[in-house]
């Protein structure tokens, strides 16, 4: 009873923690987005060249996929600091010296993730019943059917998902950036793997049980029934058949209850895995590094020692800028200190998301924006500095695709490409200078990449690394955009001089 | 009631030593831990608060090794941590009654000693605010609460006083004081008019290792007779300084009073004074630095 008490508190402490913050409100704008692009018909469950019609069961198994397969990305993002969080403010430390255990522990910040995740699934969940009106194909709303989709695929996928960025967190090397590139691999991974070899075991997002219900309804094989997501335009007409829900077999519901106990072995293995916020288990605190052992040349005590001040006189006070020092200081902070992985990663560009951390969010982190804030001209001389080192890392870790566009004659291609390597770097500086954090970024840019780059969806595609983009009118709304974001980020800047 | 740490040693990784062989045995009391910064000070509160695990030796509660049962210290330990923080967007209600959860204590039990602790600490105004609005000092306030939530019988504080103004420094010095009857405190810090008015025993920790372990009063005869106040011009000081250990200076109309620890008087006016703590730390820190270079102090 008391290790409830104990999870129950950690998850409601971590919950309201969340909840309370602007950066919430961006993860409930992400799930009506999600929403949204349903209702518009942008986002497109479709079997072969057919789709239901758009009654309860139809929206609640689109929309319960669509949650599955896409909060489980972004909502990994959203969720993975909950230990990091208690680790960063020192909570931890109190935490490491009561009698909760590991588990409990542990548990308590999965139950929290999860109920994030929940929030963001029932907001989807709602929102179905827009979609049905919105659509009116059938406005005759059954709960059960529009619901039961949700409550039985997309929350044990949620608690897999809340479970493993605890993991993720407990792991010391998969806590960064890296973790968050093997996590997009794990997602890619966990939903084209099982219907690339057709293993309805390792179908957490619960495609299977969508599918196989509305193929049959269709009156289709699955092999032959083309069963997948769309996102984007439709210009072909699909025609509809209607579908009247998941039969709720004790088959499908044991199998979605399967993962539920995953979820829980995956909080066992964190729970032995985590460090209990023992900072002996990572590298020596900042202020043991440089200790000398015993050997002190110094007679008496610090405090009583007499120390030379005599200073060499300034013979120019103040330069009025110093632009490259500055912008070889910001390139040297932004690269300096990365792990091997992250200059490979950034070197071959497999993962976008690793080349342009998110700088400004990096006065907040290490606290430095007292020190940055109180230089002379601190927007003027250190802003660009920080925007032109992320264009030059982002040119550095892209010119492989530039010269490709270039020695081809390329050159609407290398003109979408530039504006692309243009907008990561301001997109990165406006996020990190209105959320204080990188986290944004790497969510937003991750989801970007592997919508737009990756699948070449034109009106996302900031790259132009699709031949067909830099035909389109995209590449010049990026340029619009990264003047419009660097904007912000000047504006950012001035309020947090301001406050 | 015993805390018994036995040869305890740490070592980081990149051999980076923490600790060397301390020894320490606690009953109940007020232990003032000494040692300028970088001391091994927070390596060793975070042992005993089974943070931190020792690379050798062992620490025992009432015969039981806490590396092994930290349960059973965990119960009962309060721990006020060096650097801490609070979740910025709870209220001091909300993050305490949260700590108390964790620590197992009933929600009845909890919501009385809460409303007990933030009067203790005088912030029973601010209950409702968010923590992240509140000031240096308030916070650590906050944290005094939460290391007393679960009367602790063993309480470990790590430099307490950073963020405190002075009133709040002798409110926090006399709350020590009276909790200190049947609990074993421990206080941790590099000011010693911290440790002072409340310690019932000092140890000096420098460089990892144990240095002194003694009642204040033994500490203090190390340097009876070694205390002297010399007035010299603002321009002698600094000579004053490279011939002797200098542990206070005072600016006055006739010259600077400084406060001289040394074996003979210094000069022929040099006055003799009575010694205090922080004559008797500083005499045994350069009396240690000497010994590691090889001379004499």
């Amino acid at each position: 009873m008391r290790k409830a008490i104990a999870v129950w508190a950690i998850a409601r402490a971590d919950f309201l923690e969340r909840v309370r913050r602007y950066s919430f409100l961006l993860t409930l704008a992400f799930a009506l987005y999600l929403g949204y692009l349903a209702t518009t018909g942008k986002l497109m469950l479709r079997i072969g060249n057919m789709r239901g019609i758009f009654n309860s069961a139809w929206i609640g198994g689109l929309l319960s996929l669509v949650a599955s397969a896409f909060i489980s990305l972004a909502g990994f993002y959203f969720v993975k600091n909950t230990i990091e969080r208690d680790r960063e403010t020192g909570v931890g430390q109190i935490i490491a010296a009561t009698p909760v255990s590991k588990f409990t522990y542990v548990l308590g910040k999965m139950v929290s993730n999860f109920t994030v995740l929940g929030l963001m699934v029932l907001i989807l969940a709602a929102s179905g019943i827009v979609v049905q009106l919105v659509r009116g194909e059938d406005r005759h709303i059954e709960l059960w059917k529009l619901l039961a989709p949700f409550l039985l695929l997309a929350l044990p996928a949620m608690a897999v998902v809340a479970a493993l960025a605890v993991l993720f967190e407990a792991i010391p090397f998969l806590r960064g950036g890296l973790g968050n590139i093997v996590y997009l691999c794990v997602w890619i991974a966990g939903l084209s793997l099982p219907l690339a070899a057709n293993t309805r075991a390792l179908d957490l997002v619960g495609m299977f049980v969508v599918a196989d219900s509305a193929i049959n309804a269709a009156h289709l094989s699955f092999q032959n029934s083309g069963f997948q997501f769309d996102l984007g335009y439709f210009d072909y007409p699909l025609s509809t058949f209607r579908w009247e829900g998941i039969t709720w077999t004790a088959e499908i519901v044991i199998s979605r209850v399967i993962w539920l106990g995953f979820s829980l072995v995956l909080v066992a293995l964190s729970a032995i895995l985590f460090d209990r916020f023992d900072p002996s288990r990572g590298r020596p605190p900042r202020d043991r590094q440089k200790v000398t052992p015993i050997s002190v040349p110094e007679r008496y005590t610090a405090s009583t020692q007499v120390i030379a001040t005599t200073l060499t006189p300034l013979a120019v006070k103040q330069a009025h800028s110093r632009f490259p020092g500055i912008l070889i200081a910001e390139l040297r902070l932004m690269l300096k200190g990365q792990k091997w992985w992250w200059y490979l990663v950034a070197t071959s560009l497999v993962v976008a998301s690793a080349a342009v951390p998110s700088a400004e969010a990096r006065e907040t982190r290490d606290q430095t924006y007292q020190l940055i804030f109180s230089a002379p001209h601190p927007i003027a001389r250190q802003l660009p500095a920080v925007w032109m080192a992320g264009v030059v890392v982002a040119l550095l870790t892209g010119c492989g695709f530039g010269f490709r566009l270039l020695l081809g004659g390329n050159l609407r291609g290398l003109v979408a490409w530039v504006i692309g390597l243009l907008f990561i770097p301001t997109f990165a500086l406006s996020l990190g200078v209105w959320s204080g954090t990188g986290k944004p970024f790497e969510v937003l840019y991750s989801f970007l990449c592997y919508v737009g780059p990756l699948h070449a969806i034109p009106q996302l595609d900031f790259m132009g690394s699709a031949p067909a983009t830099a035909a389109t009118p995209y590449p010049l709304i990026y340029l619009i955009l990264s003047c419009v974001l660097a904007f912000a980020a000047l504006l950012g800047r001035e309020r947090q001089l301001k406050s | 009631m015993r805390l018994l740490i036995e040869n305890l040693s740490k070592e980081y990784r990149g051999n980076v030593r923490a600790l060397s062989e301390v020894h320490l045995a606690l009953g109940p009391g007020v232990l003032g831990l000494l040692g300028p910064n970088g001391a091994g000070k927070s390596t060793l509160m975070r042992i005993l608060a089974t943070i931190t695990q020792p690379s050798s030796g062992r620490v025992l509660w009432n015969d039981s090794e806490i590396a092994r049962h930290p349960d059973s210290l965990r119960a009962v330990l309060g721990y006020l941590p060096q650097d801490f923080g609070v979740y910025p967007n709870l209220n001091a209600l909300e993050f305490l009654e949260y700590l108390a959860a964790v620590k197992g204590i009933q929600a009845g039990a909890a919501r009385n000693r809460i409303r007990e602790l933030l009067e203790l600490v005088n912030l029973t105004e601010a209950i409702k605010r968010p923590l992240g609005g509140y000031s240096g000092g308030m916070r650590q306030r906050i944290g005094i609460a939460q290391a007393l939530l679960n009367d602790p019988e063993v309480l470990i504080v790590d430099e307490p006083k950073a963020g405190l103004d002075p009133e709040e420094r002798v409110r926090f010095r006399n709350l020590l004081s009276e909790l200190s009857g049947e609990r074993i405190v421990i206080l941790s810090t590099h000011i010693v008019s911290d440790v002072e008015a409340v310690a019932t025993r000092i140890a000096i920790l420098v460089h990892g290792q144990l240095i002194a372990n003694d009642v204040p009063e033994a500490l203090l005869a190390l340097v009876s007779g070694k205390v002297w106040e010399v007035v010299v011009s603002s321009a002698e000081l600094p000579a004053l300084r490279l011939k002797h250990l200098v542990s206070n200076t005072a600016h006055r109309s006739d010259g600077v009073h400084a406060r001289v620890v040394a074996d003979a008087a210094p000069e022929n006016a040099a006055r003799p004074l009575d010694p205090s703590l922080e004559d008797a730390y500083l005499f045994a820190l350069g009396r240690q630095r000497s010994r590691a270079n090889g001379g004499a102090a």
